[in-house]
């Protein structure tokens, strides 16, 4: 989704603009021959034609495959969308670290909880519990932005990550107005005078929701690119970009900064609005560190201030997150992931064939060792995708003893980190037992644990990514004049 | 161009139309159609395997395994037994995404589980709907099976006693056995140790018990500062807590500050290698399945699978739950000829006896609730020699 | 009377550890400029060092006499997370450098992550309790001395003082070694400080190692009297960060102060207002202090220079 000028633009950039800047798009070197010309045709496919048929396609989701589970991924998967779409606005735009964004996610399934339940006995039909709620959770936004005009952005950090430590300490404690621990139960599903939107029928998830949710989608995204295109989000781009300039520039940066808080908690409100109405419950706990983290990794993964960048790294982590609990499935995206970083890390496709050559037969070596002086280690049962391959290649003992574990884990790490250091041919040289080693512990020591082990593949996506790819996937790179 | 998006929004109307017109027939045949009993049968087994709780869920996953492998092949039966992780740290998320993938899998005529009682209040419906029975081997909400809101969970059932047994069992120990004057109840902002604490506190009440509420994190590590709220001439501090080392160090600190009163840790803080200290209570709804002489060999067989792990209270009643829904499938089974559906095995659950149950005596249900008839809690009293001994 | 003893003792016991917590984002805060998220996690897995230590030399029924058993477990975790400070901010940290202030930001919340459920994987989510009870008939508790009717135990009378030691120390290598002083001369200026010829990257290593062992220190303190899991980090890191604020970002004396006053609110709103809310109360003063005093107690008022 490219940024398309105005017509009658192109000939020199706005008042104002520098023209190295403006202009960096175009000394872009374009490829040549039919990929290059692809990638000029697929540029000029207006934005929204790019949206139409992205809904189109996951709206074809529940037709084939009529799976309840598949559905309530796939509607999950819109809700981290969503959620992305709002973080975005705050981190991506408007440049500040707020670590209480999930709090307004759940302040907006507990107020839509609030007022349409039997709770308080109050039952608000969805069109004005709606918009309460995103009011709400824009208000409250508002309030915690406040301290952010006296606070730089390691203290706002801060400030905003003690609010989520204090919405779960209210959340758990007002017991009267929360439900405390056992949240608040039979919450509404969407209805209006009586008609409700049923969330399941006969227990499996109702394809319904999954439509009013990307319709949701497609009104924020819709709603939040026109904002981003206003002269509000001209003035969030420079703010971000060098806050004290835009400051000199006579630029209101206080009431800026609230801007994008507002807005961004509004969008996380509204998402609550649909978590809250579909699950029919609400518990304190959903809206925690964890659910903070995935949604930080879909919008840097996707890369920071580009929507449709954050929309993409949600539909990868969404649904990537849950395959990872299935041990087989697990076991193809570890080998496929390995594949592909391979493919990214070396640039020349001789040396990578010969270090996936390597690896295979050190492989087939190794276990054809190991199982030569005591079949017990190689005996180790696998199941699902690969498990005949596996069963030949990597090493896996029938009883792990104790110091296994942490001692190949660790190795791993350090191995890796060896590979970082190295340069050249040695660090090919290294690559071939670390690679090995890595799947010796994710078959051994990860796949059996796969809570622990889906959230470490977010923490090391997060931190990779910031060293070498910040921009993520389809972020903009920053233009640095020097 | 405007072709493209002709066609794209035209697949995007048809695909619309088409979703809700198909709904969802599927899973009502899917209830009603038969399941031949010589496939596999999945049993998913909904717990926290991972995660804070995961102790927990691993324990149970552990015994329900156990009872598979031995029991299933003596029914007939083959079984492939399916952990759901729902760790707790994220509340009732991965519940709802795992009781979806559960309905819709038609090799699933009944399950076990939801683990936590958060996890039972957010997909009971779900099961409902899809006609499968599960029995929960540790969900002791009382609203599940009693009162009103009963009705609202028709196929949720239990092996172990509720709540509303085990506050009333713990509070009149404490008035006859103890003849408690004043006692100090804690919780722990979360829904097992808050039902446990309000029940035993109303009896407490009644019986002209004075009574202290504390309430603490479910994050709490230093007790110091509530052991400082411990009035010096309290008898007991009612402790429900999940987590037995915490009732160890609770009970440490009250002597570290010279307090006389001892800890009454409720089935959550039955763990005798971690809730040791002398002097101590704890209630269980079994009585030590280690001193059951019909359960030895199980026992040992056990442990033949799990060397190193000694025997914890959540396990034994996952194994119970296990067994009686194996034979829920068998009778179902033997009545459909060779076929079971969902419904099959929801209404022969309650048919179920067993005569050598796992927590001791013969089990069977209450003709009132989805309970256990006549369960109860039994008291224990830590020794000097960190043993529990049954006194109640 | 008791009561205020009592909790008196309590805050000076969570002061201390929440003071050395504090220590280590105010050394990497003053010489980075940034804000350490993983510093909590370095703080849980000094006190699971400390209790494979513990474990190693005997457990409850120690190898070697007490006062070097309890201070070796110490040095143990002190050097497991010295080298661990040292290698996040080595793979971590220092790549990010010139990036903007929020990728290493980021950067540092997904090591938090990633160590925390490391951890998780490796040794589970069961909580370790060091058993200091058992050691020579809880010689530990019952020793020690009497204020009134309050029992001082030995414990806590150890790890008070051990932390008090930690931070003297702490000043003297800070104020009186050379490579202290070309870390203050880093945090006041890095380009001048380079251009002076002091070679910033063992500066900042330096820093690391300071800061990573006080949380090792503080891990064992912590856990040596209540159960340790893997996810303490966060919110320990939580209340170090408000202590370091609360006293002045970048100010040692700052810190300990700050650990203390923190220590202090925490027993007293426990003791005396409500144990429920405690937290709001701690959130309250972190926000009074960044709205009405954000350089802090002790910090010098920062000058943004343009």
């Amino acid at each position: 989704m490219s940024d398309s000028t105005p017509h009658g633009m192109h000939e020199g950039p706005a008042v104002g603009q520098d023209e190295w800047v403006a202009r960096h798009a175009e000394r872009r070197i374009m490829r040549q021959g039919p990929l290059g010309d692809l990638e000029t045709r697929l540029r000029r496919v207006p934005w929204w034609a790019w949206l139409v048929l992205f809904i189109a396609v996951f709206s074809l989701l529940p037709v084939v495959e009529s799976s309840g589970y598949v559905r309530q991924v796939a509607f999950d998967t819109v809700l981290y969308m969503l959620l992305a779409l709002g973080l975005n606005v705050v981190v991506g735009w408007g440049g500040l670290l707020d670590l209480g964004y999930v709090a307004f996610y759940g302040i907006g399934a507990y107020a839509y909880a609030l007022l349409a339940s039997p709770h308080y006995g109050i039952h608000l039909p969805f069109f004005l519990a709606i918009p309460a709620v995103t009011l709400i959770g824009a208000l409250v936004g508002f309030l915690l932005g406040l301290p952010s005009w006296r606070l730089t952005g390691d203290y706002l950090a801060i400030v905003t990550l003690f609010f989520l430590q204090l919405f779960q300490t209210i959340a758990t404690n007002a017991s009267s107005i929360t439900g405390g621990p056992f949240g608040i139960l039979n919450v509404d599903p969407l209805g209006a005078f009586g008609h409700n939107l049923a969330p399941q029928h006969e227990g499996v998830f109702a394809v319904s929701y999954l439509y009013v949710a990307l319709l949701v989608f497609a009104i924020v995204f819709v709603a939040l690119r026109l904002l981003n295109h206003s002269r509000t989000g001209r003035a969030w781009r420079s703010l971000r970009e060098d806050p004290l300039a835009a400051e000199a520039m006579g630029m209101p940066v206080n009431r800026l900064k609230l801007m994008s808080f507002a807005f961004g908690s509004a969008v996380a409100a509204l998402t609550g609005t649909l978590y809250a109405s579909l699950n029919g419950s609400v518990f304190p706990l959903t809206f925690y560190f964890v659910l903070l983290i995935t949604v930080y990794t879909m919008v840097i993964l996707g890369g920071s201030g580009s929507q449709a960048g954050v929309v993409a790294g949600a539909i990868i982590i969404g649904p990537l997150l849950e395959l990872l609990r299935d041990g087989s499935k697990s076991r193809v995206i570890f080998f496929v992931a390995l594949v592909l970083a391979l493919g990214l890390a070396s640039s020349r496709s001789r040396r990578l064939a010969l270090v996936a050559l390597s690896t295979l037969v050190l492989g087939f070596v190794l276990h054809a060792i190991a199982g030569g002086i005591d079949s017990d280690w190689v005996a180790g049962e696998h199941q699902g995708g690969f498990a005949g391959v596996v069963d030949y290649w990597v090493i896996s003992p029938a009883h792990l003893a104790r110091w296994i574990p942490p001692v190949s884990y660790i190795g791993v790490i350090v191995a890796v980190l060896v590979c970082t250091m190295l340069r050249g041919r040695w660090r090919l040289v290294a690559l071939v037992p670390t690679l090995y080693l890595a799947a010796f512990v994710w078959e051994n020591v990860m796949l059996s644990k796969p809570e622990p082990a889906r959230y470490i593949v977010l923490g090391l996506v997060l931190i990779a990514l910031m060293i070498l790819r910040p921009n993520g996937l389809l972020g903009e790179r920053r233009v640095e004049i020097v | 161009m405007k072709k493209a998006i002709a066609l794209a929004i035209a697949v995007l109307t048809t695909s619309v139309v088409a979703a809700s017109a198909q709904g969802s027939q599927t899973v009502a045949a899917k209830a009603a159609a038969g399941y031949s009993c010589s496939k596999t049968i999945t049993l998913p087994f909904i717990t926290p395997i991972t995660g804070g709780a995961g102790f927990l869920g691993a324990e149970q996953m552990s015994w329900a395994k156990y009872a598979v492998k031995t029991l299933a092949p003596g029914l007939g039966l083959k079984v492939k037994l399916v952990g759901e992780d729902t760790p707790v740290e994220q509340g009732a998320t991965p519940a709802n995404a795992v009781a979806q993938k559960v309905i819709g899998d038609s090799s699933v005529l009944a399950l076990l589980g939801p683990s936590t009682s958060g996890d039972v209040a957010a997909t009971a419906k779900v099961f409902y709907s899809a006609h499968l029975a599960h029995i929960s081997p540790s969900a002791t909400r009382t609203d599940f099976t009693q009162g009103a809101t009963k009705e609202e969970y028709p196929t949720f059932f239990r092996d172990v006693p509720g709540d509303y047994i085990q506050g009333p069992t713990d509070a009149n120990f404490m008035i006859k056995n103890l003849h408690v004057k004043k006692v100090v109840i804690m919780d722990f902002q979360e829904p097992y140790s808050l039902g446990l604490a309000s029940s035993v506190d109303s009896i407490l009440k009644k019986a002209g018990v004075s009574t202290i509420r504390l309430s603490a994190p479910n994050t709490t590590t230093d007790y110091s500062a509530y052991v400082t709220k411990v009035p010096g001439d309290a008898d007991i501090v009612f402790f429900p807590t999940q987590k037995p080392g915490d009732a160890q160090t609770f009970a440490q600190q009250l002597i570290e500050q010279g307090k006389k009163a001892k800890v009454f840790g409720g089935d959550g803080s039955n763990d005798a290698t971690q809730f040791k200290q002398p002097g101590s209570y704890v209630s269980n709804f079994a009585p030590d399945i280690t001193g059951i002489a019909a359960d030895a060999k199980l026992i040992a067989g056990w442990k033949k699978d799990n060397p190193g792990k000694s025997v914890g209270s959540f396990g034994p009643p996952s194994y119970g739950a296990t067994q009686i829904l194996l034979n829920a499938i068998k009778i179902a089974c033997t009545k459909g000829h060779g076929t079971a559906t969902r419904q099959s095995v929801l209404q022969n659950v309650k048919k179920v006896k067993i005569k050598n149950w796992i927590l001791g005596g013969s089990f069977k249900w209450s003709t009132k609730s989805n309970d256990p008839l006549n369960a109860k809690f039994y008291i224990f009293q830590i020794q000097s020699n960190g043993s529990y001994k049954l006194v109640g | 009377m008791d009561t205020f003893i009592q909790l008196t003792i309590d805050a000076l016991t969570l002061g201390s550890v929440y003071a050395l917590i504090a220590l280590g984002y105010t050394l990497v805060y003053g010489v980075l400029k940034l804000l350490n998220f993983a510093h909590g996690d370095v703080f849980m897995v000094g006190s699971f060092a400390g209790y494979g230590t513990f474990q190693v030399l005997g457990g409850s029924n120690p190898k070697v006499p007490l006062w070097l058993f309890l201070t070796l477990v110490t040095l143990a975790a002190m050097a497991a997370c010295a080298g661990l400070g040292v290698v996040i901010e080595r793979f971590a940290y220092r790549p990010l450098r010139d990036a903007p202030r929020i990728a290493p930001l980021i950067s540092a919340l997904g090591v938090s992550f990633f160590l925390s459920n490391s951890m998780q994987l490796l040794f589970g989510a069961a909580p370790r309790n060091y058993d200091t009870f058992d050691i020579h008939n809880a010689v530990l508790y019952t020793s020690g001395f009497d204020i009134g009717d309050v029992h001082m135990p030995l414990l806590r009378v150890i790890t008070i003082v051990a932390a008090f030691v930690l931070m003297v120390v702490l000043w003297f290598l800070v104020n009186k070694t050379r490579t202290g002083k070309a870390m203050r001369a880093t945090s006041f200026d890095r380009e001048a400080a380079a251009m002076m010829g002091i070679d910033i990257d063992k500066v900042i290593v330096f820093t690391f190692v300071l800061g990573s062992a006080l949380a090792g220190a503080a891990g064992v303190f912590f856990a040596l009297r209540v159960p340790t899991t893997v996810s303490i980090g966060f919110v320990a890191g939580l209340k170090g960060f408000t202590a370091a604020v609360i006293g002045g970002i970048g100010s040692i004396p700052g810190a300990m102060a700050g650990g203390l006053i923190l220590g202090f609110a925490e027993s007293y709103t426990q003791g005396y207002i409500s144990t429920q809310w405690s937290d709001l109360f701690v959130f309250s003063l972190l926000v009074a202090f960044m709205i009405f005093r954000p350089q802090g107690l002790l910090g010098r008022a920062d000058i943004r220079k343009v």
